[in-house]
Protein backbone atom coordinates (compact mmCIF):
# COMPACT_ATOMS: atom_id res chain seq x y z
CA UNK A 1 0.00 0.00 0.00
CA UNK A 2 1.24 3.47 -0.86
CA UNK A 3 2.12 5.97 1.83
CA UNK A 4 -0.52 8.36 0.55
CA UNK A 5 -3.24 5.76 0.99
CA UNK A 6 -1.99 4.82 4.46
CA UNK A 7 -2.07 8.46 5.49
CA UNK A 8 -5.60 8.93 4.20
CA UNK A 9 -6.70 5.83 6.11
CA UNK A 10 -5.07 7.18 9.28
CA UNK A 11 -6.87 10.52 8.89
CA UNK A 12 -10.16 8.67 8.37
CA UNK A 13 -9.62 6.43 11.40
CA UNK A 14 -8.55 9.33 13.61
CA UNK A 15 -11.60 11.22 12.38
CA UNK A 16 -13.82 8.26 13.24
CA UNK A 17 -12.49 8.19 16.81
CA UNK A 18 -12.96 11.95 17.17
CA UNK A 19 -16.50 11.68 15.85
CA UNK A 20 -17.32 8.93 18.37
CA UNK A 21 -15.75 10.83 21.26
CA UNK A 22 -17.24 14.22 20.49
CA UNK A 23 -20.74 13.11 19.47
CA UNK A 24 -21.18 10.92 22.55
CA UNK A 25 -21.78 7.74 20.53
CA UNK A 26 -18.62 6.27 22.11
CA UNK A 27 -20.82 5.43 25.11
CA UNK A 28 -22.30 2.58 23.06
CA UNK A 29 -18.91 0.88 22.98
CA UNK A 30 -16.73 1.91 25.93
CA UNK A 31 -16.89 3.55 29.33
CA UNK A 32 -17.22 7.26 29.84
CA UNK A 33 -13.72 7.52 31.31
CA UNK A 34 -12.14 6.66 27.95
CA UNK A 35 -13.41 9.82 26.23
CA UNK A 36 -10.31 12.03 26.70
CA UNK A 37 -8.09 9.17 25.55
CA UNK A 38 -10.17 8.77 22.40
CA UNK A 39 -9.79 12.48 21.62
CA UNK A 40 -6.01 12.31 22.16
CA UNK A 41 -5.73 9.09 20.12
CA UNK A 42 -7.72 10.50 17.21
CA UNK A 43 -5.64 13.66 17.34
CA UNK A 44 -2.32 11.79 17.38
CA UNK A 45 -3.36 9.70 14.37
CA UNK A 46 -4.30 12.77 12.35
CA UNK A 47 -1.11 14.62 13.36
CA UNK A 48 1.11 11.65 12.39
CA UNK A 49 -0.63 11.42 9.02
CA UNK A 50 -0.50 15.17 8.37
CA UNK A 51 3.21 15.36 9.27
CA UNK A 52 3.91 12.57 6.83
CA UNK A 53 1.81 14.17 4.06
CA UNK A 54 3.52 17.51 4.61
CA UNK A 55 6.99 15.94 4.39
CA UNK A 56 6.06 14.12 1.19
CA UNK A 57 4.74 17.30 -0.39
CA UNK A 58 7.85 19.26 0.62
CA UNK A 59 10.15 16.55 -0.69
CA UNK A 60 8.35 16.26 -4.00
CA UNK A 61 8.37 20.04 -4.44
CA UNK A 62 12.12 20.12 -3.77
CA UNK A 63 12.61 17.24 -6.16
CA UNK A 64 10.59 18.99 -8.84
CA UNK A 65 12.42 22.29 -8.46
CA UNK A 66 15.88 20.77 -8.36
CA UNK A 67 15.11 18.11 -10.90
CA UNK A 68 17.55 15.66 -9.38
CA UNK A 69 16.98 12.05 -10.23
CA UNK A 70 18.37 10.83 -6.87
CA UNK A 71 15.89 13.01 -5.06
CA UNK A 72 13.09 11.25 -6.86
CA UNK A 73 14.15 8.05 -5.16
CA UNK A 74 13.91 9.73 -1.79
CA UNK A 75 10.38 10.91 -2.50
CA UNK A 76 9.24 7.55 -3.74
CA UNK A 77 9.17 6.02 -0.28
CA UNK A 78 6.10 4.07 -1.27
CA UNK A 79 8.29 1.99 -3.54
CA UNK A 80 9.74 0.13 -0.54
CA UNK A 81 6.43 -0.58 1.08
CA UNK A 82 4.64 -1.44 -2.09
CA UNK A 83 3.24 -4.95 -2.05
CA UNK A 84 4.94 -5.92 1.21
CA UNK A 85 1.83 -5.62 3.32
CA UNK A 86 -1.87 -5.52 2.81
CA UNK A 87 -2.78 -5.40 6.51
CA UNK A 88 -3.41 -1.62 6.56
CA UNK A 89 -6.48 -2.25 4.40
CA UNK A 90 -8.13 -3.66 7.52
CA UNK A 91 -8.14 -0.13 8.98
CA UNK A 92 -10.95 0.64 6.57
CA UNK A 93 -13.32 -1.71 8.42
CA UNK A 94 -13.73 0.33 11.63
CA UNK A 95 -13.91 3.52 9.54
CA UNK A 96 -16.82 2.16 7.49
CA UNK A 97 -18.43 0.67 10.59
CA UNK A 98 -18.35 3.99 12.45
CA UNK A 99 -19.31 6.34 9.62
CA UNK A 100 -21.79 4.21 7.68
CA UNK A 101 -23.24 1.59 10.00
CA UNK A 102 -22.79 3.10 13.48
CA UNK A 103 -23.71 -0.10 15.38
CA UNK A 104 -26.19 0.36 18.22
CA UNK A 105 -25.51 -0.29 21.90
CA UNK A 106 -25.86 -3.93 22.95
CA UNK A 107 -29.28 -5.04 24.06
CA UNK A 108 -31.69 -7.94 24.30
CA UNK A 109 -29.73 -10.20 21.95
CA UNK A 110 -26.70 -10.09 24.27
CA UNK A 111 -28.82 -10.70 27.37
CA UNK A 112 -30.39 -13.77 25.79
CA UNK A 113 -27.01 -15.25 24.89
CA UNK A 114 -26.36 -16.06 28.51
CA UNK A 115 -28.22 -17.32 31.56
CA UNK A 116 -25.73 -15.55 33.75
CA UNK A 117 -26.83 -12.78 36.04
CA UNK A 118 -23.82 -10.64 36.72
CA UNK A 119 -24.77 -9.24 40.13
CA UNK A 120 -21.94 -9.91 42.54
CA UNK A 121 -22.16 -11.63 45.85
CA UNK A 122 -18.87 -9.91 46.75
CA UNK A 123 -20.58 -6.52 46.64
CA UNK A 124 -22.88 -7.76 49.39
CA UNK A 125 -20.08 -8.49 51.83
CA UNK A 126 -19.55 -4.81 52.60
CA UNK A 127 -23.09 -4.62 53.97
CA UNK A 128 -25.92 -2.57 52.54
CA UNK A 129 -26.50 1.12 53.16
CA UNK A 130 -29.98 2.05 54.33
CA UNK A 131 -32.34 3.02 51.49
CA UNK A 132 -33.68 6.58 51.44
CA UNK A 133 -37.09 6.91 53.02
CA UNK A 134 -38.76 8.33 49.86
CA UNK A 135 -42.02 6.74 48.72
CA UNK A 136 -40.39 5.53 45.49
CA UNK A 137 -36.71 4.56 45.56
CA UNK A 138 -34.80 4.67 42.26
CA UNK A 139 -32.35 1.74 42.03
CA UNK A 140 -30.03 0.31 39.42
CA UNK A 141 -30.93 -3.21 38.37
CA UNK A 142 -27.56 -4.47 39.68
CA UNK A 143 -28.32 -3.15 43.13
CA UNK A 144 -31.89 -4.44 42.99
CA UNK A 145 -30.64 -7.95 42.16
CA UNK A 146 -27.87 -7.86 44.76
CA UNK A 147 -30.18 -6.70 47.55
CA UNK A 148 -32.83 -9.27 46.73
CA UNK A 149 -30.34 -12.09 46.62
CA UNK A 150 -28.01 -11.30 49.52
CA UNK A 151 -29.48 -8.67 51.83
CA UNK A 152 -30.70 -10.76 54.73
CA UNK A 153 -32.24 -7.76 56.50
CA UNK A 154 -34.90 -7.64 53.78
CA UNK A 155 -34.41 -3.92 53.16
CA UNK A 156 -36.32 -4.10 49.86
CA UNK A 157 -39.39 -5.93 51.11
CA UNK A 158 -42.58 -3.85 50.72
CA UNK A 159 -40.59 -0.91 49.33
CA UNK A 160 -41.69 0.61 46.04
CA UNK A 161 -38.70 0.95 43.73
CA UNK A 162 -38.21 2.45 40.29
CA UNK A 163 -36.05 0.55 37.79
CA UNK A 164 -34.89 1.70 34.36
CA UNK A 165 -33.90 -0.76 31.68
CA UNK A 166 -34.86 -2.41 28.41
CA UNK A 167 -37.33 -5.18 27.75
CA UNK A 168 -36.01 -8.66 27.02
CA UNK A 169 -38.37 -11.42 25.97
CA UNK A 170 -37.37 -15.04 26.33
CA UNK A 171 -39.84 -17.82 25.75
CA UNK A 172 -42.97 -16.84 27.75
CA UNK A 173 -41.13 -14.51 30.10
CA UNK A 174 -40.56 -10.77 29.96
CA UNK A 175 -37.50 -9.38 31.74
CA UNK A 176 -36.31 -5.92 32.58
CA UNK A 177 -32.57 -5.88 31.93
CA UNK A 178 -29.43 -3.78 31.77
CA UNK A 179 -25.89 -4.63 30.68
CA UNK A 180 -22.91 -3.82 32.88
CA UNK A 181 -19.54 -3.14 31.28
CA UNK A 182 -16.22 -2.84 33.02
CA UNK A 183 -14.06 -1.80 30.06
CA UNK A 184 -15.81 -2.12 26.71
CA UNK A 185 -18.89 -3.75 25.20
CA UNK A 186 -16.92 -6.96 24.61
CA UNK A 187 -17.09 -7.71 28.34
CA UNK A 188 -20.77 -6.79 28.76
CA UNK A 189 -22.59 -8.89 31.35
CA UNK A 190 -26.35 -8.87 31.86
CA UNK A 191 -28.36 -8.12 34.99
CA UNK A 192 -32.07 -8.74 34.81
CA UNK A 193 -35.29 -9.19 36.74
CA UNK A 194 -38.42 -11.10 35.75
CA UNK A 195 -41.45 -8.81 35.39
CA UNK A 196 -44.88 -10.05 36.53
CA UNK A 197 -48.20 -8.48 37.45
CA UNK A 198 -49.21 -6.99 34.11
CA UNK A 199 -49.72 -7.95 30.49
CA UNK A 200 -46.40 -7.24 28.77
CA UNK A 201 -47.23 -8.74 25.36
CA UNK A 202 -47.25 -5.35 23.64
CA UNK A 203 -43.64 -4.55 24.58
CA UNK A 204 -41.04 -5.33 21.93
CA UNK A 205 -37.46 -6.40 22.70
CA UNK A 206 -35.10 -3.50 23.45
CA UNK A 207 -37.91 -1.07 24.31
CA UNK A 208 -36.64 1.15 27.13
CA UNK A 209 -39.04 1.47 30.06
CA UNK A 210 -39.23 2.91 33.55
CA UNK A 211 -41.04 0.51 35.87
CA UNK A 212 -42.15 0.96 39.46
CA UNK A 213 -43.16 -1.93 41.64
CA UNK A 214 -42.12 -4.23 44.44
CA UNK A 215 -39.85 -7.20 44.67
CA UNK A 216 -41.18 -10.67 45.51
CA UNK A 217 -39.12 -11.30 48.68
CA UNK A 218 -36.64 -14.15 48.42
CA UNK A 219 -37.28 -14.66 44.70
CA UNK A 220 -33.58 -14.54 43.72
CA UNK A 221 -32.07 -17.93 44.50
CA UNK A 222 -29.12 -19.94 43.31
CA UNK A 223 -31.49 -22.17 41.30
CA UNK A 224 -32.76 -19.35 39.10
CA UNK A 225 -29.29 -17.75 38.76
CA UNK A 226 -30.35 -15.00 41.20
CA UNK A 227 -32.94 -13.50 38.86
CA UNK A 228 -35.47 -11.81 41.16
CA UNK A 229 -39.16 -11.43 40.40
CA UNK A 230 -40.50 -7.88 40.18
CA UNK A 231 -44.21 -7.14 40.58
CA UNK A 232 -44.79 -4.19 38.29
CA UNK A 233 -47.36 -1.57 39.33
CA UNK A 234 -46.77 0.97 36.59
CA UNK A 235 -44.66 0.99 33.48
CA UNK A 236 -43.77 3.89 31.16
CA UNK A 237 -41.92 3.53 27.85
CA UNK A 238 -39.05 6.02 27.63
CA UNK A 239 -36.52 7.02 24.98
CA UNK A 240 -33.17 5.23 24.98
CA UNK A 241 -30.76 6.99 27.37
CA UNK A 242 -27.38 8.19 26.12
CA UNK A 243 -25.43 5.79 28.31
CA UNK A 244 -27.26 2.49 28.21
CA UNK A 245 -24.83 0.54 30.41
CA UNK A 246 -24.60 0.25 34.16
CA UNK A 247 -21.04 0.79 35.38
CA UNK B 1 21.37 18.36 -29.61
CA UNK B 2 22.78 15.40 -27.74
CA UNK B 3 22.03 17.05 -24.40
CA UNK B 4 18.37 17.70 -25.23
CA UNK B 5 18.13 14.16 -26.54
CA UNK B 6 19.37 12.79 -23.22
CA UNK B 7 16.92 14.85 -21.22
CA UNK B 8 14.05 13.82 -23.43
CA UNK B 9 15.18 10.25 -23.25
CA UNK B 10 15.34 10.16 -19.44
CA UNK B 11 12.02 11.85 -18.82
CA UNK B 12 9.58 9.09 -19.79
CA UNK B 13 11.45 6.60 -17.61
CA UNK B 14 10.85 8.66 -14.47
CA UNK B 15 7.12 9.00 -15.01
CA UNK B 16 5.91 6.10 -17.12
CA UNK B 17 2.87 7.19 -19.12
CA UNK B 18 0.98 3.90 -18.71
CA UNK B 19 -2.08 3.96 -16.49
CA UNK B 20 -1.37 2.44 -13.08
CA UNK B 21 -4.06 1.45 -10.61
CA UNK B 22 -2.61 2.21 -7.20
CA UNK B 23 -4.05 1.65 -3.74
CA UNK B 24 -5.17 5.28 -3.79
CA UNK B 25 -7.60 4.69 -6.65
CA UNK B 26 -8.76 1.43 -5.04
CA UNK B 27 -9.47 3.27 -1.78
CA UNK B 28 -11.52 5.92 -3.59
CA UNK B 29 -13.56 3.30 -5.42
CA UNK B 30 -14.19 1.34 -2.20
CA UNK B 31 -15.32 4.48 -0.37
CA UNK B 32 -17.67 5.52 -3.17
CA UNK B 33 -19.14 2.02 -3.46
CA UNK B 34 -19.64 1.84 0.32
CA UNK B 35 -21.40 5.22 0.31
CA UNK B 36 -23.65 4.26 -2.60
CA UNK B 37 -24.63 0.97 -0.99
CA UNK B 38 -24.86 2.34 2.57
CA UNK B 39 -28.59 1.60 2.93
CA UNK B 40 -28.12 -1.90 1.62
CA UNK B 41 -25.19 -2.44 4.04
CA UNK B 42 -27.18 -1.22 7.02
CA UNK B 43 -30.17 -3.43 6.22
CA UNK B 44 -27.93 -6.43 5.55
CA UNK B 45 -26.50 -6.05 9.05
CA UNK B 46 -29.91 -5.73 10.67
CA UNK B 47 -30.07 -9.27 12.09
CA UNK B 48 -29.66 -9.24 15.91
CA UNK B 49 -26.57 -11.48 15.77
CA UNK B 50 -24.80 -9.26 13.25
CA UNK B 51 -25.75 -6.13 15.14
CA UNK B 52 -24.26 -7.56 18.32
CA UNK B 53 -21.12 -8.68 16.49
CA UNK B 54 -20.60 -5.31 14.81
CA UNK B 55 -21.03 -3.49 18.12
CA UNK B 56 -18.48 -5.77 19.79
CA UNK B 57 -16.12 -5.29 16.84
CA UNK B 58 -16.23 -1.49 17.06
CA UNK B 59 -15.94 -1.73 20.86
CA UNK B 60 -12.79 -3.87 20.71
CA UNK B 61 -11.18 -1.50 18.19
CA UNK B 62 -12.16 1.67 20.04
CA UNK B 63 -10.98 0.24 23.36
CA UNK B 64 -7.64 -1.00 22.01
CA UNK B 65 -6.59 1.85 19.70
CA UNK B 66 -5.58 4.29 22.48
CA UNK B 67 -3.28 1.59 23.90
CA UNK B 68 -1.85 0.80 20.48
CA UNK B 69 -1.15 4.49 19.90
CA UNK B 70 0.59 4.66 23.29
CA UNK B 71 2.66 1.63 22.22
CA UNK B 72 3.71 3.08 18.86
CA UNK B 73 4.60 6.43 20.44
CA UNK B 74 6.87 4.65 22.93
CA UNK B 75 8.26 2.57 20.09
CA UNK B 76 8.94 5.71 18.06
CA UNK B 77 10.56 7.38 21.04
CA UNK B 78 12.87 4.40 21.59
CA UNK B 79 13.83 4.42 17.91
CA UNK B 80 14.54 8.14 17.88
CA UNK B 81 15.94 8.95 21.29
CA UNK B 82 17.33 5.79 22.91
CA UNK B 83 20.51 4.65 21.19
CA UNK B 84 21.09 0.90 21.05
CA UNK B 85 24.17 1.29 23.24
CA UNK B 86 22.12 2.71 26.12
CA UNK B 87 19.77 -0.29 26.03
CA UNK B 88 22.75 -2.64 26.07
CA UNK B 89 24.18 -0.87 29.10
CA UNK B 90 20.86 -1.06 30.96
CA UNK B 91 20.43 -4.80 30.54
CA UNK B 92 22.67 -7.52 32.03
CA UNK B 93 25.08 -8.83 29.40
CA UNK B 94 24.07 -12.46 29.85
CA UNK B 95 20.76 -13.05 28.06
CA UNK B 96 19.61 -15.60 30.63
CA UNK B 97 19.93 -12.92 33.32
CA UNK B 98 18.42 -10.17 31.18
CA UNK B 99 15.22 -12.20 30.66
CA UNK B 100 13.88 -11.85 34.23
CA UNK B 101 15.01 -8.21 34.31
CA UNK B 102 12.94 -7.53 31.19
CA UNK B 103 10.00 -9.37 32.72
CA UNK B 104 10.05 -7.18 35.80
CA UNK B 105 10.56 -4.10 33.60
CA UNK B 106 7.13 -4.84 32.18
CA UNK B 107 5.76 -3.19 35.32
CA UNK B 108 6.67 0.14 33.78
CA UNK B 109 4.40 -0.06 30.71
CA UNK B 110 0.89 0.69 31.93
CA UNK B 111 -1.16 -0.61 29.06
CA UNK B 112 -2.76 -3.69 27.67
CA UNK B 113 -1.27 -6.23 25.28
CA UNK B 114 -1.71 -4.09 22.17
CA UNK B 115 0.82 -1.56 23.45
CA UNK B 116 3.58 -4.04 24.14
CA UNK B 117 3.88 -5.64 20.68
CA UNK B 118 5.30 -2.60 18.84
CA UNK B 119 7.55 -1.82 21.81
CA UNK B 120 8.96 -5.37 21.89
CA UNK B 121 9.68 -5.29 18.18
CA UNK B 122 11.43 -1.94 18.51
CA UNK B 123 13.60 -3.37 21.30
CA UNK B 124 14.64 -6.22 18.97
CA UNK B 125 15.48 -3.75 16.20
CA UNK B 126 17.62 -1.82 18.66
CA UNK B 127 19.72 -4.90 19.24
CA UNK B 128 18.08 -6.33 22.37
CA UNK B 129 18.17 -10.13 22.28
CA UNK B 130 14.84 -11.56 21.03
CA UNK B 131 14.42 -13.69 24.18
CA UNK B 132 14.63 -10.55 26.33
CA UNK B 133 12.20 -8.59 24.15
CA UNK B 134 9.73 -11.49 24.12
CA UNK B 135 9.88 -11.78 27.89
CA UNK B 136 9.00 -8.08 28.09
CA UNK B 137 6.21 -8.60 25.53
CA UNK B 138 4.55 -11.27 27.68
CA UNK B 139 5.06 -9.61 31.06
CA UNK B 140 4.10 -6.00 30.32
CA UNK B 141 0.34 -6.46 29.73
CA UNK B 142 -0.13 -8.58 32.86
CA UNK B 143 2.08 -7.26 35.64
CA UNK B 144 1.68 -3.49 35.32
CA UNK B 145 0.05 -1.56 38.19
CA UNK B 146 -3.19 -0.72 36.35
CA UNK B 147 -3.95 -4.37 35.64
CA UNK B 148 -3.05 -5.45 39.18
CA UNK B 149 -5.20 -2.72 40.74
CA UNK B 150 -8.19 -3.64 38.57
CA UNK B 151 -7.69 -7.28 39.56
CA UNK B 152 -7.67 -6.28 43.22
CA UNK B 153 -10.86 -4.23 42.76
CA UNK B 154 -12.62 -7.09 40.99
CA UNK B 155 -11.53 -9.79 43.43
CA UNK B 156 -12.20 -7.94 46.68
CA UNK B 157 -13.18 -11.23 48.30
CA UNK B 158 -10.10 -13.12 47.17
CA UNK B 159 -7.17 -10.69 47.44
CA UNK B 160 -4.65 -13.49 46.88
CA UNK B 161 -5.67 -13.49 43.21
CA UNK B 162 -3.45 -10.40 42.77
CA UNK B 163 -0.11 -11.97 43.80
CA UNK B 164 -1.17 -15.21 42.11
CA UNK B 165 -1.77 -13.41 38.84
CA UNK B 166 1.45 -11.44 39.14
CA UNK B 167 3.50 -14.57 39.80
CA UNK B 168 1.74 -16.63 37.10
CA UNK B 169 2.27 -14.00 34.42
CA UNK B 170 5.85 -13.27 35.40
CA UNK B 171 6.64 -17.00 35.38
CA UNK B 172 5.10 -17.32 31.90
CA UNK B 173 7.21 -14.46 30.60
CA UNK B 174 10.48 -15.63 32.13
CA UNK B 175 10.03 -19.29 31.15
CA UNK B 176 9.19 -18.32 27.57
CA UNK B 177 12.28 -16.09 27.50
CA UNK B 178 14.52 -18.92 28.71
CA UNK B 179 12.90 -21.39 26.28
CA UNK B 180 13.73 -18.97 23.48
CA UNK B 181 17.35 -18.70 24.66
CA UNK B 182 17.61 -22.50 24.60
CA UNK B 183 15.55 -23.46 21.54
CA UNK B 184 14.62 -20.29 19.66
CA UNK B 185 15.93 -19.61 16.18
CA UNK B 186 16.31 -16.10 14.82
CA UNK B 187 15.13 -17.18 11.36
CA UNK B 188 11.63 -17.84 12.73
CA UNK B 189 11.23 -14.11 13.15
CA UNK B 190 10.46 -12.27 9.94
CA UNK B 191 13.51 -10.43 8.65
CA UNK B 192 11.67 -7.10 8.57
CA UNK B 193 11.11 -7.25 12.34
CA UNK B 194 14.84 -7.52 13.05
CA UNK B 195 16.18 -5.14 10.41
CA UNK B 196 18.36 -2.63 12.23
CA UNK B 197 17.63 1.01 11.81
CA UNK B 198 20.57 3.05 10.56
CA UNK B 199 22.10 4.61 13.67
CA UNK B 200 22.07 8.17 12.45
CA UNK B 201 21.71 8.99 8.79
CA UNK B 202 21.34 12.72 9.33
CA UNK B 203 17.55 12.82 9.52
CA UNK B 204 16.16 14.74 12.46
CA UNK B 205 15.22 12.68 15.49
CA UNK B 206 11.69 14.06 15.46
CA UNK B 207 11.27 12.89 11.89
CA UNK B 208 12.47 9.41 12.89
CA UNK B 209 10.04 9.50 15.82
CA UNK B 210 7.03 10.50 13.71
CA UNK B 211 7.85 8.17 10.82
CA UNK B 212 8.45 5.14 13.06
CA UNK B 213 5.28 5.73 15.05
CA UNK B 214 3.21 6.25 11.90
CA UNK B 215 4.59 3.16 10.21
CA UNK B 216 4.08 0.95 13.28
CA UNK B 217 0.58 2.29 13.78
CA UNK B 218 -0.52 1.56 10.22
CA UNK B 219 0.97 -1.93 10.23
CA UNK B 220 -0.08 -3.06 13.70
CA UNK B 221 -3.43 -1.27 13.48
CA UNK B 222 -4.45 -3.44 10.54
CA UNK B 223 -3.73 -6.61 12.49
CA UNK B 224 -5.44 -5.26 15.57
CA UNK B 225 -8.59 -4.75 13.49
CA UNK B 226 -8.26 -8.29 12.17
CA UNK B 227 -8.07 -9.53 15.77
CA UNK B 228 -11.15 -7.46 16.56
CA UNK B 229 -13.05 -9.24 13.79
CA UNK B 230 -12.16 -12.63 15.31
CA UNK B 231 -13.00 -11.51 18.84
CA UNK B 232 -16.41 -10.24 17.70
CA UNK B 233 -17.12 -13.46 15.81
CA UNK B 234 -16.23 -15.63 18.79
CA UNK B 235 -18.22 -13.37 21.10
CA UNK B 236 -21.43 -14.33 19.32
CA UNK B 237 -20.44 -17.86 18.26
CA UNK B 238 -19.11 -19.32 21.53
CA UNK B 239 -22.13 -20.55 23.47
CA UNK B 240 -22.27 -18.89 26.87
CA UNK B 241 -23.40 -22.24 28.27
CA UNK B 242 -19.72 -23.26 28.09
CA UNK B 243 -18.96 -21.21 31.17
CA UNK B 244 -22.15 -21.82 33.02
CA UNK B 245 -22.40 -25.61 33.01
CA UNK B 246 -18.80 -26.31 33.99
CA UNK B 247 -19.44 -25.97 37.68
CA UNK B 248 -16.98 -27.94 39.71
CA UNK B 249 -15.32 -30.02 36.97
CA UNK B 250 -11.84 -28.68 37.67
CA UNK B 251 -9.76 -30.09 34.80
CA UNK B 252 -12.36 -29.37 32.15
CA UNK B 253 -12.90 -25.96 33.73
CA UNK B 254 -9.21 -25.10 33.44
CA UNK B 255 -9.04 -26.12 29.78
CA UNK B 256 -12.23 -24.33 28.79
CA UNK B 257 -11.27 -21.16 30.65
CA UNK B 258 -7.86 -21.19 28.95
CA UNK B 259 -9.52 -21.52 25.54
CA UNK B 260 -12.05 -18.83 26.38
CA UNK B 261 -9.22 -16.47 27.32
CA UNK B 262 -7.77 -17.02 23.84
CA UNK B 263 -10.94 -16.57 21.81
CA UNK B 264 -12.60 -13.77 23.78
CA UNK B 265 -9.48 -11.55 23.55
CA UNK B 266 -10.48 -9.29 26.42
CA UNK B 267 -8.38 -6.32 27.39
CA UNK B 268 -6.12 -7.27 30.30
CA UNK B 269 -7.59 -4.41 32.30
CA UNK B 270 -11.11 -5.81 31.98
CA UNK B 271 -10.66 -9.57 32.15
CA UNK B 272 -10.62 -9.65 35.96
CA UNK B 273 -14.17 -8.26 36.03
CA UNK B 274 -15.33 -10.95 33.64
CA UNK B 275 -13.55 -13.64 35.64
CA UNK B 276 -15.09 -12.50 38.91
CA UNK B 277 -18.58 -12.72 37.42
CA UNK B 278 -18.11 -16.41 36.60
CA UNK B 279 -18.88 -17.21 40.18
CA UNK B 280 -19.90 -20.80 39.47
CA UNK B 281 -16.26 -21.70 38.91
CA UNK B 282 -13.54 -22.27 41.53
CA UNK B 283 -10.72 -19.71 41.69
CA UNK B 284 -8.08 -21.82 39.93
CA UNK B 285 -9.71 -21.95 36.46
CA UNK B 286 -10.37 -18.23 36.74
CA UNK B 287 -6.69 -17.61 37.54
CA UNK B 288 -5.79 -19.61 34.41
CA UNK B 289 -8.13 -17.30 32.47
CA UNK B 290 -6.31 -14.23 33.81
CA UNK B 291 -2.81 -15.56 33.11
CA UNK B 292 -3.48 -16.95 29.62
CA UNK B 293 -5.49 -13.96 28.35
CA UNK B 294 -2.77 -11.28 28.32
CA UNK B 295 -0.15 -13.76 27.01
CA UNK B 296 -2.03 -15.29 24.09
CA UNK B 297 -5.36 -14.40 22.50
CA UNK B 298 -6.70 -14.07 18.94
CA UNK B 299 -6.06 -10.32 18.80
CA UNK B 300 -2.51 -10.81 20.04
CA UNK B 301 -1.83 -13.73 17.67
CA UNK B 302 -2.94 -11.54 14.75
CA UNK B 303 -0.69 -8.71 15.96
CA UNK B 304 2.29 -11.05 16.46
CA UNK B 305 1.83 -12.74 13.08
CA UNK B 306 1.80 -9.32 11.48
CA UNK B 307 4.76 -7.96 13.40
CA UNK B 308 7.08 -10.95 13.69
CA UNK B 309 5.80 -13.15 10.87
CA UNK B 310 3.50 -16.14 10.63
CA UNK B 311 6.23 -18.69 11.12
CA UNK B 312 7.02 -17.08 14.48
CA UNK B 313 3.40 -16.85 15.66
CA UNK B 314 2.67 -20.48 14.70
CA UNK B 315 5.37 -21.65 17.12
CA UNK B 316 5.22 -18.99 19.79
CA UNK B 317 1.46 -18.90 20.46
CA UNK B 318 0.86 -22.63 21.16
CA UNK B 319 3.93 -22.92 23.41
CA UNK B 320 2.94 -19.77 25.29
CA UNK B 321 -0.54 -21.23 25.75
CA UNK B 322 0.85 -24.37 27.42
CA UNK B 323 3.44 -22.51 29.50
CA UNK B 324 0.84 -19.99 30.67
CA UNK B 325 -1.51 -22.74 31.89
CA UNK B 326 1.35 -24.46 33.73
CA UNK B 327 2.54 -21.18 35.28
CA UNK B 328 -0.98 -20.31 36.40
CA UNK B 329 -1.35 -23.73 38.05
CA UNK B 330 2.01 -23.31 39.79
CA UNK B 331 1.07 -19.83 41.03
CA UNK B 332 -2.30 -21.17 42.11
CA UNK B 333 -0.63 -23.93 44.10
CA UNK B 334 1.37 -21.30 45.98
CA UNK B 335 -1.36 -18.74 46.69
CA UNK B 336 -4.82 -20.27 46.36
Amino acid sequence: MRRETQNILLVLLGGALLKLALSGTYLRYVKESLQPWLVVTGGVMIVLAVVSIARDLKASREAASEGHVEHGGHVGHEGHEHGTSRSPWMLLLPVLAVFLISPPALGADTVNRSDRNAAQESKASNGFAALPSDAVVPLTISEFVTRTAWDDSGSLNDRTVRLTGFVVRKEQNTYLARLTISCCAADAAPVKTLMVGQDFTGLPNDQWVEATGKVVPGSATKDNAYVPTFTVESLTPITTPEDTYEG
Amino acid sequence: MTITGEIRGSRPRRTPPRLRVTSLEVLCVVLVVALVFQDWLVSALDAPVLRTASTVFVAVCVQALPFLVLGVLISGAIAAFVPASTLRRLLPRKTALAVPVAGVAGVALPGCECASVPVARRLMQQGVAPAVALSFLLAAPAVNPIVLVSTAVAFRDAPLMVPARFLGSLLTAVIMGWLWVRFGKAEWIAERALRRLPDNDGTSRWVVFAETARHDLVEAGGFLVLGGVFAAAFNVLVPAAWMETLGAQLVLGILVMALLAVVLALCSEADAFVAVSMSALPLLPRLVFLVVGPAVDVKLIALQAGTFGRSFAARFAPVTFVVAIASALAAGAVFL
